[in-house]
């Protein structure tokens, strides 16, 4: 299937996008508050980054199946696989609240698998 | 007809400093993982309205818009005819526009503002494209 050459896969990115800026802009909040940096009362933001995570898996796996050999040939791709493995698993398991090495571990996963991710476009052939 | 933006877009195009980023291999790979990071720094910063966040919001907005700048700069006559940009660039007037609602219209402004954000998001990605 694809979808390369249709107003489909900029929709599916922008989606992409904004379960990014859920997600990760709400993870790292709320290790940033764990880590005592900034500081806010009020509910946790556990619904928006759930919600968001699931905007970005499903999207992430559409994009992935529009041309799956590209995308593992990609450096960049392999890369931002690997973190994202490790950032998810330690999301669910060393990341709890109140404890700082979690959150400290969290914040550099989820930035690194940030940064790689926008590096695939960039390492397109 | 004269047009600052294309007068803008054509002296940064004659810089050396563009020459130098459009030519250079981690340059705008880097500025646009900055640009991406601080997209979920500033979405992050939105979902909480207690004003201790207000420095925390702004300072994600300024890297956004830092970084927004210098990758228009790595290729501005390319940008300044792309429809796309100009849509987005439209989009954010609007934004800032909006900011200006007074306080009794906070439903309306909100709802404005998340229809407004997310169709700058698309609009950026069109970028991409055409």
């Amino acid at each position: 299937m694809s979808l390369e050459n249709s107003w489909i896969f900029p929709v599916v990115e922008s989606i992409h996008v904004m379960g990014l800026a859920a997600f990760v802009g709400a993870t790292v909040l709320e290790d940033l508050r764990t880590l005592e940096v900034v500081h806010w009362n009020g509910a946790s933001l556990k619904p928006w980054a759930h919600s968001g995570l699931a905007a970005l898996l499903l999207t992430g796996f559409v994009m992935f199946l529009s041309d799956a050999a590209r995308y593992l040939h990609n450096p960049a791709f392999q890369v931002k696989l690997a973190l994202l493995v490790a950032a998810l698993a330690a999301h669910f398991t060393v990341r709890r609240p109140g404890r700082r090495s979690g959150a400290i571990v969290s914040l550099i996963l989820w930035t690194c698998v940030t940064l790689a991710a926008r590096a695939i476009i960039d390492f397109d052939v | 007809m004269f047009s600052p933006l294309l007068q803008l877009a054509r002296s940064l195009q004659d810089t050396s400093f563009r020459f130098d980023l459009s030519q250079s291999t981690w340059g705008v790979p880097i500025i646009g993982a900055i640009h991406v990071l601080a997209i979920a720094w500033f979405g992050g910063s939105v979902l909480v309205s207690d004003p201790r966040l207000r420095r925390f919001r702004w300072i994600g907005l300024a890297i956004l818009l830092l970084t927004g700048f210098l990758l228009f700069w790595s290729q501005p006559l390319r940008l300044y005819y792309s429809l796309f940009f100009r849509l987005k660039m439209l989009l954010l007037v609007l934004i800032g526009a909006s900011a200006l609602l007074p306080a009794r219209h906070a439903r309306l402004s909100m709802g404005l503002s998340l229809a407004l954000w997310t169709a700058v998001i698309l609009a950026s990605r069109g970028i991409a494209y055409r």
